[in-house]
């Protein structure tokens, strides 16, 4: 009977995983083919990987794409599925801290030559490629970067409360939003109510108020740190930003406060940099709103990164390792990056790459400048709640207690810091 | 009812067997595959349930802990409750509605073709794309509430969907959209059997609408309400789509329900040996409610034979 | 003999049932309308509300437009899918159900209530728990990523049901007629195919019209076990729900939503009336 996958020459927590051979470097003769699993299946996700996937066949590849319709689960279900099978896809979609966790259970192909051929080590912030080399070697490569905490500002909305500054910290932010209700904006922020909604603004308030707090708190998970004051203060950060939200939004997403926003009757939103694409496809005009970074109290700006993935799974095939080998490439030159973010809305991984070109937006320009100022500063942190901090089922975790948090208004700030705590030892 | 003495085919000789394989096999493949997975994956389950496995299944040896862990958590307790709350008004409200449609559409109205299709076609369409529209309807911003203040009645209030307390109730409300025209399909077949000389001698002896119902038909229907019963159940339990479309086991976690947090400890927090704990927590509460009408049924069947 | 009786109060039943009855379309409606309005106007406006553009062009887009990634063919080429998948598995599950059905109520053969109650008991078993197995199953027997593995899944799965409608059914059939077949020489499947088989259309039709509509709305399985060409038409419909960084696209949802629904509507439609002669001989006890 078939019981663990052990039989099946997957290994189970084991450096093995990474002692691989070196790719054959004697391209010519095959055909590289390429199976990959994603997620993106609509939208400009799926255009933008619909778009590789033709760069891909130009270079003379067979592209095989498997899109996988809804969320990232189902996406896991059917990696998980073709892993159990013996059949992993050579390339699949796969994010953050989830990567260290799946390279434990299927063969993965060792990256560093292609990397350091391609000189992408010195081009990608420090936080984010120590996801990609789990085990010491790059077993997977970024592809886009989005931040999650950008502020969005309802130019109809700043004109009826008569406000002209940009806010730069949680005060100004704060006070910003009570010019707008007292000029009448009855809801002055435009957010959602899922689960990621409401992560985003914990993480976006904790990172504000300090990120080197945030670091200890939700990346280390430092017990002193998640039981400080900062990590309080942003709680109560959550309770104003939560208080200032039409109470009738439930469980709806942030697409369907954005006519309201952009009419000016809500004024601000916290969202990551794809709200841009969506507002624009949504038939939105550019001109109706501003976009700054995110709300920072020491005054830099802080960077909270979501990043996508690609991880190579080990094949035996030639032609499938020669369609990682030109895979890896593709996804590591700032030619394809450019195209892959230009369609996506997103800003490359490459700190290298040029954004003054035409098809970049002024947001797009202004966040990757953010992020290499942060990268300098050191306050470009991972996203918590896109799974980006944390493994899949403590970052859960932790969300349960925020969701219920911003949707109980009479959890006190200091009796979600002991909630939070638990739930992080509960889930160690 | 019980099958009378079946033919019996005495001891099977070798030229008897051979002669019926082909029955044997018809009947007993199926069966015995159906019955080979059900108990397979079931004990497979149970026996991830006390591994440390996570995104994938491995051996080994935890104890309790993950069952510990489970019970321990928000997350179960609240979808525990929800479950005995929601199942219970459910099954109840579901039995009443599908009841009550069953005795209008039986009083000969004109148009039941179509109008027993109207009831039926909730089944028919996803539940994601219902669980949403609902989602829609319920929230005071956009569904019924807005449409009754836009209307003029400003202090109508509606907002269950985003109440932490009352937020379950809307689930009951679309579950039984869902499904109460199967029950009402059932018990219509039901009152259709009912026996036309019992009525008859009824009217002959003087009794109205309402005294035939309660004399005569509800009580033939006694052995469909079971059914009725059981198939909602098994709704209940297992009802996962529309929950989620609708309002993803919130405000909060005020809607969780044991198969939501099931698929979520499983796949989306790949957390195997938890989810599969959790699903044994949930047979079990199925079994309790199912041990005792099987108990019950037996010794039905025990006084029956005995009489 | 009844309505005369209930005369004075029809006008009453007839509001009560009309009320209900539209209660239970609402839904529909708002499904019917978004499919006639253009994504730009749902996200614009709201999302329940009267068309004011009338956008035919959604049901084209839904049939033969839409991209699922690199696919851009719109819903027919899983509509296919699902039909490849869905009419097998039916016609196996509910034929094979109606033998054993017959068997275990009929036929007395040891150990017969034994598995009949646990063949039925599976309709509890939850899906999640599966998944996993299924997926080592699949492996084993070489049918991943194949429509067949599908249709195997759902064979095995839906016999719990199909026994269970046809058992009910067919303990009804008085046991002379059984004996007295015998008698003259008939053999189990010789009585199957003459008496059996002609009063078995209600509960047909009834198992049939429940795992057409099961197997039809199931996504996990056909989004796990099946590669993106291979894929059911739920997984095409999900493409289109809303993701984080993607504007709903509601309008074309619901188009594509009306068509994905019509084949299981229809036979709700046409079966309807022998759905409920068929429970009428008692479809579980």
């Amino acid at each position: 009977m078939p019981i663990t996958t052990t039989r099946r020459r997957l290994l189970a927590g084991s450096a093995a995983a990474l002692a691989l051979p070196e790719f054959a470097r004697a391209q010519g003769a095959v055909k590289p083919r390429l199976t990959v699993i994603s997620q993106w299946s609509a939208g400009s996700d799926g255009a933008a990987i619909t778009a590789l996937g033709k760069k891909f066949e130009e270079k003379g590849g067979i592209w095989q794409h498997s899109p996988v319709p809804g969320f990232t689960t189902e996406m896991m279900n059917k990696l998980r599925a073709q892993i159990i099978a013996g059949d992993p896809p050579a390339c699949s979609q796969l994010k953050g801290p989830e990567i260290a966790a799946w390279s434990k259970i299927a063969p993965t192909v060792n990256l560093d030559t292609l990397v350091v051929s391609a000189g992408y080590e010195k081009v990608v912030a420090p936080d984010l490629a120590k996801l990609h080399r789990p085990g010491g070697k790059w077993i997977s490569l970024p592809l886009q970067i989005y931040s999650t905490n950008m502020l969005y500002l309802s130019k109809r909305a700043m004109d009826k409360a008569k406000a002209e500054k940009i806010p730069v910290t949680w005060a100004d932010f704060n006070e910003l939003a009570e010019k707008m209700k007292a000029s009448g904006i009855i809801y002055p922020i435009a957010n959602g109510g899922t689960r990621p909604d409401d992560g985003q603004k914990f993480e976006a308030s904790l990172a504000g108020i300090s990120p080197a707090a945030y670091r200890a708190a939700i990346m280390n998970l430092d017990k002193k740190a998640l039981e400080g004051p900062e990590v309080k203060a942003a709680f109560a950060q959550v309770r104003r930003i939560a208080n200032w939200m039409d109470p009738n939004m439930g469980a709806q997403p942030y697409a369907t406060n954005l006519k309201r926003f952009v009419d000016g009757d809500m004024g601000m939103m916290i969202m990551g940099g794809w709200a841009q694409g969506v507002l624009r496809n949504a038939g939105f005009k550019f001109d109706d709103y501003i976009i700054a970074p995110g709300p920072s109290d020491n005054g830099k700006p802080v960077f909270l990164l979501n990043a996508d993935a690609f991880i190579f799974w080990q094949r035996s095939e030639p032609d499938l390792q020669a369609g990682q080998t030109l895979m890896a490439q593709l996804v590591m030159d700032p030619a394809i990056q450019t195209m892959y973010s230009q369609i996506t809305g997103s800003i490359p991984v490459r700190t290298d790459v040029d954004l003054s070109g035409d098809g970049w937006s002024d947001g797009q320009r202004r966040t990757a400048a953010a992020l290499k100022d942060a990268v300098a500063n050191n306050q470009a942190v991972l996203s918590l709640a896109h799974n980006m901090a944390q493994e899949n089922g403590l970052t859960a975790a932790m969300i349960d207690v925020l969701t219920e948090y911003v949707k109980n208004k009479t959890i006190k700030p200091e009796q979600a810091v002991t909630r939070l705590a638990e739930a992080v030892e509960g889930a160690r | 009812m019980t099958v009378a003495a079946a033919p019996r085919t005495g001891r099977p000789t070798k030229a008897g067997v051979v002669r019926r394989l082909p029955e044997y096999l018809t009947i007993w493949v199926p069966l015995l595959l159906s019955a080979a997975h059900l108990v397979s994956f079931s004990l497979w389950t149970i026996w991830i349930s006390f591994t440390p496995s996570t995104l994938v299944p491995v051996a080994g040896w935890v104890g309790l802990r993950n069952y510990t862990a489970v019970i321990a958590s928000r997350n179960w307790q609240i979808a525990f409750d929800n479950l005995l709350l929601f199942g219970s008004a459910f099954v109840l409200l579901s039995l009443v509605t599908g009841l009550m449609l069953a005795i209008l559409l039986d009083q000969r109205v004109r148009g039941e073709n179509l109008l027993r299709s109207i009831f039926l076609y909730p089944l028919a369409v996803s539940f994601v794309v219902t669980g949403t529209v609902w989602s829609w309807l319920l929230n005071p911003g956009i569904g019924i509430q807005k449409l009754v203040h836009d209307l003029g009645w400003t202090s109508f209030r509606f907002d269950w969907l985003i109440d932490r307390d009352m937020a379950i109730w809307t689930i009951v409300i679309a579950a039984i959209w869902q499904s109460s025209g199967f029950a009402m399909a059932l018990f219509l077949a039901g009152l259709r059997s009912v026996d036309a000389d019992l009525v008859r001698a009824a009217q002959i002896d003087g009794a109205g609408p309402i005294r035939m119902y309660r004399r005569v038909i509800l009580p033939t229907l006694w052995p469909i309400t079971i059914t009725v019963i059981v198939i909602q159940l098994q709704f209940a339990i297992s009802t996962f789509d529309l929950v989620r479309a609708l309002t993803n086991g919130g405000p909060g976690l005020a809607t969780q329900l044991p198969a939501l947090v099931v698929y979520d400890l499983m796949f989306q927090r790949g957390l195997l040996g938890r989810g599969a704990a959790a699903a044994v927590l949930m047979l079990l509460i199925l079994l309790a409610v199912l041990l005792p009408y099987a108990a019950w049924r037996y010794l039905q069947r025990r006084r029956a034979t005995h009489a | 003999m009844r309505d005369r009786t209930f005369a004075p109060s029809r006008m009453l039943i007839y509001l009560v049932v009309s009320l209900v009855a539209a209660a239970w379309l609402v839904p529909l409606i708002v499904v019917v309308l978004n499919s006639l309005r253009s994504n730009e106007e749902i996200a614009q406006t709201s999302m329940i509300g009267w068309p004011q553009h009338w956008a035919f062009g959604n049901y084209l887009t839904a049939w033969s437009d839409f991209c699922v990634a690199q696919t851009c063919a719109g819903i027919r080429p899983y509509m296919l899918n699902s039909a490849l998948v869905t009419i097998p598995a039916t016609i196996f599950s509910t034929l094979l159900g109606a033998v054993a059905g017959y068997a275990v109520s009929l036929w007395r053969f040891r150990g017969d209530q034994w598995i009949y109650g646990i063949v039925t008991l599976g309709i509890f078993l939850p899906q999640q728990m599966r998944l996993l197995p299924w997926t080592f199953v699949l492996r084993d027997t070489g049918l991943m990523n194949t429509l067949t593995g599908l249709v195997l899944i759902h064979t095995i799965q839906g016999l719990s049901f199909t026994v269970l409608f046809c058992r009910n059914y067919y303990v009804a059939i008085p046991q002379e007629l059984i004996r007295a077949a015998r008698i003259d020489g008939a053999g189990f499947f010789r009585i199957f195919w003459r008496i059996i088989l002609p009063l078995s259309p209600p509960i047909l039709i009834v198992t049939v019209i429940w795992q057409f509509t099961h197997i039809w709305n199931e996504f996990l399985y056909g989004v796990t076990f099946t590669t993106g060409q291979q894929q059911p038409v739920t997984a095409a419909l999900i493409a289109l729900s809303a993701a984080v960084a993607d504007i709903p696209h509601h309008g074309v949802q619901s188009a594509a939503v009306m068509i994905a629904a019509l084949p299981t509507l229809l036979i709700y439609l046409i079966g309807g009336k022998y759905f409920v002669r068929g429970l009428t001989a008692g479809a579980v006890k």
